[in-house]
This record gives C-alpha cells, sequence and structure tokens, in this order.
C-alpha cells in the first residue's frame, strides 16, 4: 500500500530523516514510536506532502514521489499523494465554521466533485460508525475533545485515502477514551483501511498496530511485527527507549 | 504732554470692525497678489472712506461668507461689508444700511456651447452660484437644480470642466473672474437690479444712522464714484442710483429694485435634507462596496505576494492611511481634471472615501487572515484541496468572523466621514446643513434634524452588524464556553 525507500530530509545541514525504509502493506497498522526530536512528526510530514524530500522514495498505489522532481511535478506528485493519504493531525484542525457534516462533506464535494446528496449520505454512514449519527448539525465547538477526534477520523476517512495517517492521537484522551478509539481504528482496520499512527503510548499501540518502526536520531532503528519488537527488541537503543517508557 | 494727548486721542478714535470673506472675493475685498499680508477691494477702500467720514479707523476682520451673519450676531465684528442683498430672511435676523451699490446678475457658459441663452433654457441643467446668495435665491424660486460653492473660482472650472452647464453670479464677481477667460462668454444680458447694503445687529440703531450718514456723503462727494471707477464698476445703473442722492433731493426707495425674496421654506428644506441623506447613503454604500472589494486583493497582495506586490500594495496603504481624506478628495477632483479625468462631485466622493477605506480594511482583513492558525491551512491542503479553494471555503470564512466587528467600525466611521464631501460641493446631509442653517438661522433644529438623519443611517446598520455577529459567534463559540464552565 506504501512503501518508503532511502527516506531523507534536511532542514539546511541539519539532517533530520537519514535514510528511512518500510512498508505499510494493505489492511495493517504501523505504530511509529521513537523518543522526541528522532524524526517522526517530519516523516509524517514527507507522506502528506508538507515537506519536500531530499532523497529516496515514496510510493503510494500510482503515486510515486522523490528527490530531484522539477517544482512543478513535485507539486503536482504531492496533490495526487494527498488524495491517496488521510491525515488526522494532533491538534485536529476542525474548520470551526462548519457543522460536524459540513466538515465532513467540504472536500468530497468540492475537490472530488461528489454530488451533494451522495457525500451526505456516505458522512452520516460514517458518522454512525464513530457514533456521532446525532451530533451532523452541531458545531465543532460543542463537541468533546474525543468527539472531535472521531469527526477528525470521520472527515479524513470521507476522502477514501488509501493510507490513514494519525499524528499522536491519544494525547489528548483519558485511558477509557483511549482504549474506545483502539476499538474504533480496529473496526476500521477490518474493514479494509491502512494506517501509520504516530504515538508514544506503547499500550495503545500493542493493541492496535501490525508493524512497529522504532526511530531515533533519523534513522528507521527497528521495524518488526509489534510482538517481536516490543517484546524482544533487538536495538539497545530500542531496549533503553522501552525500559524507560511508561 | 501733547504726545499724551496724541495718543489718547488716537485710543478715542472708535474702531469700526467690519466682516467679509476675503477668499474668492475679488473684487469685494480679497489679499493683494502683490503682497500676501494686505487686502484691496472695491468695498474695502469703500469702508475706509465710509470710517473717514465717520472719523473711525476701519478694521477688516476676515470671516466666512456663509456664516457672516451668526459671526456678527456673535460680535466678531460690528458690520458685514460684503455685497450683502437685503433679504427678507436676513431682515429678521439683522439691520440693514442704505443701499450703496446697485448689482446685476450674468449667466455664464463655455464659449462653445450655444444651448443657453437665458435662465429659461436652463430647465434641465445643472447650474453653478454661490451659496446663499441673490443668484441661488432665484435658481431656487425658478426651480432650477443648482449646486452652490463656496467661491467663484471653484464654480467657473467646473463649468470648464463641463461639471456644470452654466454659472450664474454677481456681475463684480463675474466680470472679474470670467469676463477674461476665453474658454466662457456671457450668455445674454446682465439680468434683475438688486441691491447691496451693509448689515449690522439689530437694536445698533445708532450706527446705522451714522453709516446712512456716511453712505450719503461719500456718494455725494464722488468718491465712491471713483472707486468703482477705478474697478471698473461704474455703471448706468450707479448713475441713475447715485443722482437723487447727489442732487441732494432724497435718497433711493429700495422698494424700486427687486430682492431676491426667498424667505425660508421648511418642507422646501425638508425635501432638500431628504435628497442630501439619499446623496449620503449613495456615497457610503458606494464607497463601502469598493472598499471591501478592493480590501481584500490589497491584503491578499500584502500578505502573501511576492516582494514587489508586497511594497506596492504597502504604499498604497500608507499614502491612504498616511494623508488625510480631505486632501485626498480636494486632488482628485481639482487635480485629476488636470489629465482629463472630470469626474462630478458625488462620484469623486465615492470613490476617494472608497479608494481611503480600501487601505482601512486590507489591514482589518490582513490582521484577521493571519489570525487564522496554520493548521487550518494544512487542514484543507491534506484533505486535497488547493490553495485557492482553501482560502475561498476554509480561511475566508473564518477571517470575516473575525474582521466584522473592526468593519462595523469602519463603515458607521465612513457614514459620518461622507460630510467630507462638503468641501467639493456635493450636496450631502453636512452640506444641507451648513446651507439651509446659514440660510435660515436655524442652526439648532436643522443641527437636530441632520443628526436625526445620521443615527437614522447608522444605527441600524450598527445594529444589524451585531445581529450577525452575535449569530456567527452562536453558532461556533459559546457552547465550547459554556463547556468550559462546565468542566472547571
Amino acid at each position: 500500500m506504501i512503501r518508503v525507500n532511502g527516506l531523507r530530509k534536511r532542514f539546511g545541514n541539519n539532517e533530520i530523516l537519514k535514510g528511512i525504509d518500510f512498508e505499510v502493506p494493505p489492511q495493517t497498522v504501523l505504530g511509529v514510536i521513537g523518543p522526541s526530536g528522532s524524526g517522526k512528526s517530519t516523516l509524517l510530514r514527507c507522506l502528506n506532502g508538507f515537506e519536500t524530500i531530499n532523497g529516496g522514495t515514496i510510493e503510494c498505489d500510482d503515486v510515486r514521489l522523490e528527490a530531484g522532481l522539477s517544482h512543478a511535478d513535485y507539486r503536482r506528485r504531492v496533490k495526487d499523494l494527498r488524495l491517496k493519504v488521510g491525515t488526522v493531525f494532533q491538534h485536529l484542525y476542525l474548520f470551526p465554521h462548519l457543522s460536524v457534516l459540513g466538515n465532513i462533506v467540504e472536500a468530497p464535494v468540492h475537490v472530488l466533485h461528489t454530488p451533494k446528496k451522495t457525500a451526505e449520505t456516505e458522512a452520516y454512514e460514517l458518522l454512525e460508525s464513530v457514533g456521532l449519527r446525532q451530533a451532523a448539525r452541531r458545531y465543532p465547538g460543542s463537541l468533546s475533545g474525543g468527539e472531535q477526534q472521531r469527526v477528525a477520523i470521520a472527515r479524513a476517512l470521507a476522502m477514501h485515502p488509501a493510507l490513514l495517517l494519525l499524528d499522536e492521537p491519544t494525547s489528548a484522551l483519558d485511558p477509557r477514551r483511549i482504549n474506545s478509539l483502539r476499538a474504533l481504528l480496529r473496526t476500521f482496520v477490518d474493514r479494509g483501511h491502512t494506517m501509520i499512527i504516530i504515538s508514544h503510548s506503547m499500550g495503545f499501540l500493542s493493541g492496535v498496530a501490525d508493524n512497529i518502526l522504532f526511530m531515533d536520531g533519523g534513522y528507521a532503528v527497528e521495524f518488526g511485527p509489534t510482538e517481536e519488537v516490543l517484546k524482544s527488541p533487538q536495538d539497545a537503543r530500542t531496549k533503553d527507549f522501552l525500559d524507560h517508557a511508561e | 504732554m501733547w504726545l499724551l494727548c496724541f495718543l489718547s486721542s488716537v485710543e478715542a478714535q472708535q474702531v469700526l470692525r467690519w466682516g467679509a470673506d476675503p477668499s474668492g472675493g475679488a473684487p469685494y475685498v480679497f489679499t493683494d497678489p502683490a503682497n500676501p499680508d494686505r487686502y484691496i477691494g472695491y468695498e474695502k477702500e469703500m469702508v475706509d472712506a465710509l470710517a473717514q467720514a465717520m472719523g473711525r479707523r476701519a478694521e477688516f476682520v476676515p470671516s466666512d461668507w456663509e456664516t457672516l451673519v451668526s459671526a456678527l450676531q456673535r460680535r466678531s465684528f460690528d458690520v458685514i461689508v460684503n455685497g450683502l442683498e437685503p433679504t427678507g430672511d436676513r431682515a429678521q435676523q439683522i439691520l440693514f444700511s442704505k443701499p450703496y451699490y446697485i448689482f446685476q446678475l450674468q449667466l455664464t457658459v463655455r464659449h462653445d456651447d450655444d444651448r443657453i441663452n437665458s435662465l429659461d433654457d436652463c430647465k434641465n441643467c445643472i447650474v453653478g452660484t454661490l451659496a446663499n446668495t441673490a443668484s441661488s435665491r432665484l435658481l431656487q424660486q425658478e426651480g432650477i437644480p443648482y449646486r452652490s460653492y463656496a467661491d467663484p473660482v471653484g464654480a467657473y472650472r467646473d463649468l470648464e470642466l463641463k461639471r456644470l452647464d452654466a454659472v450664474v453670479m454677481d456681475v463684480p464677481a463675474e466680470a472679474f473672474y470670467a469676463r477674461s477667460n476665453p474658454r466662457l462668454k456671457p450668455a445674454g444680458q446682465p439680468f434683475t437690479r438688486g441691491l447691496y447694503v451693509i448689515g449690522l445687529r439689530k437694536g445698533d440703531e445708532a450706527l446705522k444712522s451714522e453709516i446712512d450718514k456716511a453712505i450719503d456723503k461719500i456718494i455725494f462727494d464722488g468718491t465712491l464714484e471713483n472707486i468703482l471707477k477705478k474697478w471698473g464698476l461704474w455703471n448706468d445703473a450707479q448713475v441713475e442710483f447715485q443722482a437723487p442722492i447727489r442732487a441732494g433731493t432724497q435718497s433711493t426707495k429700495p422698494e424700486e429694485y427687486t430682492s431676491t425674496n426667498a424667505t425660508f421654506n421648511w418642507s422646501e428644506a425638508l425635501w432638500r435634507l431628504t435628497r442630501a441623506a439619499a446623496v449620503t447613503v449613495l456615497i457610503a454604500l458606494g464607497s463601502m462596496v469598493i472598499a471591501v472589494v478592493l480590501g481584500l486583493p490589497l491584503a491578499v497582495g500584502q500578505w502573501k505576494g511576492p516582494a514587489w506586490l508586497r511594497g506596492v500594495c504597502t504604499i498604497y496603504v500608507e499614502f491612504f492611511r498616511g494623508t488625510p481624506v480631505l486632501v485626498q478628495l480636494l486632488f482628485l477632483y481639482f487635480g485629476l481634471p488636470v489629465i482629463g479625468i472630470a469626474m462630478p462631485g458625488w462620484l469623486t466622493a465615492l470613490v476617494g472615501l472608497g479608494l481611503n477605506y480600501a487601505a482601512y480594511e486590507s489591514q482589518v482583513y490582513r490582521a484577521s487572515l493571519e489570525a487564522i492558525p496554520l493548521g487550518q491551512w494544512e487542514a484543507a491542503y491534506s484533505l486535497g484541496m488547493g490553495p485557492l479553494l482553501a482560502f475561498r471555503r476554509i480561511i475566508l470564512p473564518q477571517a470575516f468572523r473575525i474582521a466584522l466587528p473592526p468593519m462595523t467600525n469602519d463603515f458607521v466611521s465612513l457614514f459620518k466621514d461622507t460630510s467630507v464631501a462638503f468641501a467639493i460641493s456635493v450636496w450631502e446631509l453636512a452640506t444641507a446643513y451648513r446651507e439651509l442653517a446659514n440660510a435660515s438661522g436655524q442652526f439648532l433644529l436643522l443641527g437636530a434634524a441632520v443628526s436625526a438623519f445620521y443615527l437614522l443611517m447608522s444605527l441600524p446598520m450598527a445594529h444589524l452588524a451585531r445581529l450577525l455577529e452575535r449569530r456567527l459567534r452562536d453558532r461556533t463559540t459559546e457552547r465550547v464556553v459554556e463547556e468550559e464552565a462546565l468542566a472547571t
């Protein structure tokens, strides 16, 4: 579904990503962990085109992003990439001037030119699946943090992305909410979605991720099935990080 | 000792303080072009002669034509000598001396215009004149649309620029300002005969008889004739008028002369006020549209544009914010015709205020746009929107909510700023107030009426904006506040 090869990102002389490789097979979840400053967020911003990569490739379905393209070509491919990759930001960034329904149908109607009726029917189905059907006419400002997050997930999924990125989805949730989010994401995976989740919460990832990528200092230090990486890490840095986590 | 006596005699010599409007005041009284510290004019010389005959020392108090009567009543000076006509409405406020001059009116048109030969041809034209004069009253009586000016220069210039079809003016002013202009020509012969008198405060009967005697004296001994001849104002009408006095038989009977006796008409005044209000609304709404529309590209240019565009937008904003709107209007009205763009007054005001307020609106927009978190852009982009779509659908509507209160503020003040249009003779509320109040002396009543008109326009708008604000706020933020209150 998505394949990343030798991904490099530099800010000036400061190289943040020093050659990252991984692959996310369809209908699986990749959890990305690592200490602050390891390059997790930069990786995410490369995957949805907010940073221009300096080396390597990102392939998602038939879209291939690589370094050294002309500016116009790169932008065109980023635009295609964004139609494949949906993002749920850490701070969500719901559109406060639109209702919950408006938030969800905005992009399908104006970007994909889906008829409004169709988009709304789909939006209600999505709201149903995140348990917020009754909130369709409310405004984001009147929802709780957990509800807002589920709207943001529904908004991203409304574009039928091949891949869903979630940035620190547990940072603002209490433990009970974390459990229900885990269950919710699992149901979406069962329905065929593919995800990359960046998180600090090992407990959360162990219940939802199929594979884990551990990053440190711009390197993909360890990549493997969740069980293996969490139970028997091969690298000392991974071991050290896991020992100090939670 | 004799020095002391001399000084005290000088002090004892009474002063005759006289008021007139010297700006555009030729040939009555005006600044000497050769020596800007000195005033000259036939009335200046006449007052000097009168003062000498009265054993007084003349002292000139420069004033404003339209407020002469109220300035006289405020005791800014003792007499008005400024080609004043003894009209019925003035008679209720002040006292008149004997007449000293017979004036006529002259119609002026562009040299290549053969449509107009008399006032009767002017029913469908716009005629310029001085505010609150015999001509303006005559035009009002005849029901001819007219525009009043503060000085003859402006009126004749607007005639040249085709903003007017004709100008009517007292012959002395017409002779001085229009006769020598090759682009203008007199239309028909001088018409009507009116009187110039000196205005005094009610109750100043002693001063009146002193002045009447002095007028007779300078007519009798030929002093006035010499002055008028020197200024090219001596004519048959004066000969006829002065003859009986110089023969020592009798003085003139004012009844023999027409005076444009337009007494103040309240229903007419209200109609003119309403029309002024309509013009005010037109200017305000029109310039608002310009400001709202033009403000946006300015804001975006200054915010996201390339360096050269940012520079251009910044220069525009700083120019229009940093110079007075009055100066901008005067420039548009009098300066642009030099390069061939002569807009009518109302359009000049509309465009000028629009350009001016666009600078202010652009800053409101820019601040509001910059207040939208970057995350909103990224969220829109991540959903596949392009920059234009994201701006139009996501950023702009949010910025509008932030911009609304300061915009309302600007537009209420724009309504009031339309009053600067009086400087370019647009008949809007402030001009209407000035002219009607000066014509009637009803400063208080008309002031209240004009204020009511302004409030009638600005209050509903402020109210509407508040409603809109509240509706938008209810939807988006108020429930958050509620929820936060519950949480704590």
